[in-house]
């Protein structure tokens, strides 16, 4: 057994040190002012007829870290060791979790629904975490301000012209903003989500799948509850349209919520108290990404099942 | 404010159920607590359809 070493207080406390007053100092020299918070994204420049979003940059961005983060697996995974070590582990570990997951409740369909949950908690997880990088939300271009919303008076300073917290006619439209606080993200994910259980559904039953909304069958068997049965077929229906608000809210809600909070934090108390709402932040965009892929994944199962197997147990 | 009334009480009824769950029962601790993050995401989004409905009313016409 190797000798543990005696704790000491290491060299890092003088980094935080070291930040908390660079803190102080930038907060003095450039002091934050409150960013202009709009619900649709805004439109960077325009190709043609076609606006460039700041989300879209965002996008563009999450994709390559989610190419690379596959590639540097895909290398360990090759590789002749068959342990990963260090951030493929990380990885393999997170998949390892989802596909448990998706064994409990899915049983013969695991191989189907699983990329469905990885995929979809992969993406949200890394565009819900990109709103932690410092730079997102606070490096942008400087435009007139709309009329009738607060505008800022600009400064220049060495890193550029800089926004300061007096009454001016300036205010700031970030560069890249954080993928799901765009409401098209969200409900674009939802709508491929709650279709590919219909789809699912449809392979797993055949056309039997389509019972469950129209349910005309127990018209025959029990002709009383039939009527209660065709009802609850009808609700089953609009319950599909209202998951899939349901879950593009779910997702936009919590991500808007917690940027609108970073800002005002950020603007209110500059040093070191968003640190803290950061960690919440981080925590929150972890917790809605499997929660967004746990959701499909249990409806996917629950598609792939229908109304017969009510009592199908997994020991 | 008033709808986070709803979700504080549904939330604090679920996690309930599961810790008393899990209190009877430490072998199903894995499944329980699956449901219970599941019920607790449901009960959030209610509280999240409400600060949408905020937003919107604060930031949009």
């Amino acid at each position: 057994m190797e000798k543990t070493r005696k704790w000491r207080w290491g060299i890092n406390r003088w980094f935080v040190l070291a930040f908390i007053i660079l803190g102080f100092i930038a907060a003095r020299l450039w002091p934050p002012v409150l960013p202009d918070i709009r619900l649709p994204a805004e439109v960077i420049f325009h190709i043609g007829n076609f606006g460039w979003t700041n989300t879209m940059t965002a996008m563009v961005i999450a994709d390559v870290i989610l190419l690379i983060i596959a590639l540097i697996v895909r290398r360990a995974a090759n590789s002749k060791d068959m342990i990963p070590r260090g951030f493929s582990g990380a990885v393999e570990a997170l998949l390892e979790v989802i596909h448990n997951l998706t064994e409990t409740t899915a049983g013969r369909w695991t191989r189907t629904i699983f990329p469905f949950f990885a995929t979809i908690t992969m993406l949200v997880l890394v565009a819900n975490w990109t709103e932690l990088i410092p730079g997102v939300n606070s490096i942008g271009l400087i435009e007139k301000a709309a009329v009738g919303q607060p505008g800022f008076a600009v400064v220049q300073s060495f890193l550029g012209p800089t926004l300061t917290p007096e009454k001016g006619e300036y205010t700031l439209v970030p560069l890249v903003r954080t993928l799901s606080t765009d409401l098209n993200f969200t409900v674009a994910l939802a709508l491929i989500s709650i279709f590919m259980t219909q789809v699912v559904g449809l392979r797993a039953l055949g056309p039997k799948y389509l019972g469950k909304f129209w349910n005309v069958g127990g018209f025959f068997k029990r002709p009383i509850f039939g009527v209660i049965d065709f009802g609850v077929g009808i609700l089953e229906l609009v319950s599909e349209f209202s998951k899939i608000l349901s879950f593009s809210f779910r997702l936009f809600g919590n991500i808007f919520a917690g940027s609108v909070l970073l800002f005002v934090i950020g603007t209110l108390v500059p040093v070191f108290a968003q640190s803290v709402f950061l960690m919440l932040e981080f925590f929150v965009g972890a917790i809605q990404a499997i929660i967004f892929g746990m959701l499909t994944m249990v409806f996917m199962s629950q598609a792939t099942q229908g109304h017969g197997d009510h009592e199908e147990e997994h020991a | 404010m008033i709808g986070t009334i709803g979700a504080g009480l549904g939330i604090g009824v679920v996690v309930n159920g599961a810790v008393q769950g899990m209190a009877r029962n430490p072998d199903a601790s894995g499944l329980v607590q699956t449901n219970m993050i599941l019920g607790i995401a449901f009960a959030e989004a209610v509280a999240i359809y409400c600060l949408v409905i905020a937003l919107i009313i604060l930031f949009v016409g």
